[in-house]
């Protein structure tokens, strides 16, 4: 086993230093000194800019610097911020809504897809499908905009039952199902469509397999084969997408935290990336990267533990 | 399996292809036929407006006052008195002007115009229409008071009469422009998603289009020789999929900003085909590993066929179906990738889309005018769940073995 996860790791490493030179290529198409400086810019400030960011030596050697992996580098646009403090100050209100938001979907999906695969074929099966589907054919964004306006707004108006807030973050526990929760929800409402499908395609497939007929004959009820035979079975796929999405929770739900103004991972990345803030840019990607790297190598050592017919090879 | 070179000329092979068992579990689907109606009604509205049926100026005239409901709307009366008023002030700041003619001639709200060019004529019957204004402001609640409610309804007339109504086919296409009502900035909302289908559909079609032929190629390849290109090509994928794609779609979105192309459709359309094409270079690559086992490709190979050849003629053909559901899953990550983009100011610019109306509407909602976000909602619903169900049955029918 950890002969495979040697090798893996030393399989990954042209991945990590193909991550690394695609962001810092696509970064530097657009000078971000030009447009730092504004318009009246004479040459020498802009060599000089470029000079204290670090802009005018080569890529190479920048690329070895950021390589270095150091997470104590100032941002440029939040003056006196190393990007270490930037991420640690953003990845709780990130998780903090992610992982409620994995778990209430799991749990979702995962029953609606037992129901419908219950009832296969049968019209409460067509109309969840059917609902599914519709479900994921509206736009993230159109989700959003009415969750605030009925959740936050609206119920706030009509009621004065204060129960969301239209945006914002605060820490702490007392905190959070003020802040988060409509969020939490509403993450949960776009996902549950995919989740519930793809749950379901899951149960379908292993509801036609031999030992599933072997149980029939062997006289084991509906139910029983269901929830007893089937669904450990499924559970090995059901895991391995859940581990697969993992690493995604640390990013946040960037849609999500720019609309409510939530100062997450998602936000504090979208807004570098709009002002060219190279090195919080350049952190968060390879710190994600390498997170999902590593999960990848975990997920796959977790199922030779777990599933006795794996074999890491 | 055993077919000659010479039969797998494009007519037969065609013929085949439709009487195959995916086509005909295909046509049974009766949704999927549904779906492939809908999607063909859209392309023929995106075509129509690529014809300059309906011109990029449309979407963004003038033709009202801000924020009016569409059909079956009603607006309370304080709203429909700014709406007079705001109908009146147009015709009497061009009767003011100081080319009064050329100004009156050049006022129009879609197909509305002054019903004269006389200036002194028209303020002749503007003041008229202030007098019945000022009397109807005098009254504080419009709706519950009969006399005021009457007043309200002589002003409309009056508004009316400032202005020639279109007669018709012009009258239709007024109704048609007027039918979900105006954005703030009374531009029609009906003309801006139509147009809107056109640019959906353009970035749909475009974006799956080079994603699917570029994942094609390098997947194709990949399985087919094996050895270094396979792993420089497992190596570009995983590289490209290690990001997340919301990352890497902003991050080269904004690489092609300000760029010679800017205010065009290009860079969307390039950080699309650059995060998309990874998932049918997945699939097509485990296919063509699997294909080239086969006997008819050794049996090709023994004949003496290329490799090239064989790749080009018997595999990649053999991997349309794939290549048809993944162009279906990416039209639909197109569409709705766009939305995202748009709201997060890295998508459409310079021209209506479904995502620009979208995250225009987000000022709207608060303030109870859901016409915008609900047309362009609604429009890509549809166009969506229809791909939606496509996609579902090609998958059914080509690729059932597909979780």
């Amino acid at each position: 086993m950890w002969s495979y996860v040697a090798r893996k790791l030393l399989y990954n490493i042209p991945v990590y230093l193909g991550i690394v030179l695609l962001l810092m290529v696509a970064l530097r198409v657009n000078d971000p000194v030009s447009s730092m400086m504004g318009k009246n810019k004479s040459q020498e400030d802009m060599l000089a800019m470029k000079e204290s960011l670090g802009l005018a030596r080569p890529l190479l050697e920048q690329y070895f610097d950021v390589l270095r992996f150091d997470l104590n580098v100032m941002s440029w646009k939040n003056q006196g911020l190393t990007v270490k403090q930037m991420f640690m100050d953003s990845i709780k209100p990130s998780l903090s809504i992610t992982l409620p938001a994995l778990t209430l979907t799991s749990i979702i999906s995962i029953s609606i897809a037992l129901i419908s695969a219950f009832f296969r074929g049968r019209r409460i099966d067509r109309i969840l499908m059917v609902l599914a589907v519709i479900g994921m054919s509206v736009s993230f964004l159109v989700y959003i905009i009415f969750g605030q306006y009925y959740g936050a707004y609206l119920l706030t108006k009509e009621t004065s039952w204060d129960l969301f807030a239209i945006g914002g973050y605060e820490s702490g526990i007392e905190n959070w199902s003020y802040y988060c929760l409509l969020p939490v929800l509403i993450s949960t409402l776009v996902a549950v469509g995919y989740d519930t499908r793809f749950y379901r395609a899951v149960m379908v497939e292993e509801s036609g397999r031999d030992y599933i007929i072997t149980a029939k004959a062997k006289g084991a009820t509906k139910t029983k084969v269901m929830f007893v035979h089937m669904l450990k079975n499924a559970m090995i796929p059901i895991i391995t997408r859940i581990m697969t999405t993992l690493p995604f929770l640390i990013m946040g739900s960037l849609l999500l935290e720019v609309y409510f103004n939530i100062p997450g991972m998602g936000r504090v990345l979208y807004k570098a990336i709009q002002e060219q803030d190279f090195p919080v840019v350049q952190s968060f990607v390879t710190i994600f990267a390498a997170i999902f790297i590593l999960s990848n190598i975990l997920t796959d050592v977790l199922y030779a533990l777990v599933d006795p017919r794996v074999r890491l090879s | 399996m055993s077919s000659t070179p010479q039969a797998t000329s494009a007519p037969s092979w065609w013929s085949k292809f439709l009487q195959g068992r995916g086509v005909r579990k295909f046509k049974r689907d009766k949704m999927a036929i549904g779906s492939l109606v809908v999607i063909l009604v859209y392309l023929l509205c995106a075509l129509a407006v690529g014809l300059n049926v309906l011109e990029k100026e449309d979407a963004f005239a003038r033709v009202g006052p801000g924020w009016t409901p569409g059909f079956g709307g009603t607006q309370n009366g304080e709203k429909r008195l700014q709406d007079a008023e705001f109908r009146i002030e147009q015709i009497e700041r061009a009767a003011a002007a100081t080319q009064a003619e050329d100004a009156l001639k050049a006022l129009n709200f879609g197909a509305l115009v002054p019903f004269s060019n006389d200036p002194e004529v028209v303020s002749a019957r503007v003041a008229e229409a202030w007098a019945i204004f000022n009397a109807t402001v005098e009254y504080d609640d419009l709706e519950e008071d009969p006399a005021a409610a009457k007043l309200l309804l002589d002003l409309e007339s009056k508004v009316e009469e400032l202005y020639t109504q279109p007669t018709g086919l012009s009258s239709l296409v007024h109704s048609l422009r007027m039918s979900l009502g105006t954005d703030l900035q009374g531009r029609s909302i009906m003309f801006r998603a139509l147009y809107s289908t056109k640019v959906a559909v353009q970035i749909g079609i475009i974006s799956a289009l080079f994603s699917v032929l570029l994942g094609t190629l390098l997947g194709a390849a990949a399985g087919y020789f094996g050895g270094w290109v396979d792993h420089l090509v497992i190596w570009l994928y995983s590289t490209f999929s290690s990001i997340p794609w919301i990352v890497l779609l902003m991050v080269l979105a904004s690489a092609f900003r300000g760029g010679p192309f800017d205010g065009t459709l290009i860079p969307v359309y390039a950080a699309f085909c650059m995060s998309f094409w990874i998932s049918p270079c997945r699939v097509i690559r485990g296919e063509v590993m699997k294909l080239k086992e086969l006997e008819y490709v050794q049996a090709a190979s023994a004949m003496g066929f290329g490799k090239i050849q064989i790749l080009l003629k018997h595999i990649i053909p053999n991997t349309a179906h794939l290549m048809f559901i993944n162009f279906s899953l990416l039209f639909v990550g197109a569409i709705k990738a766009e939305v995202i983009l748009s709201f997060l100011g890295l998508g459409v610019k310079g021209q209506p889309s479904w995502g620009v109306m979208i995250s225009q509407a987000k000022a709207e909602v608060l303030n109870g005018f859901f016409w915008q976000i609900g047309a362009a909602t609604f429009f890509m619903v549809i166009l969506v769940l229809a791909f939606n169900i496509l996609s579902d049955a090609l998958q059914d029918a080509f690729d059932p073995k597909h979780v």
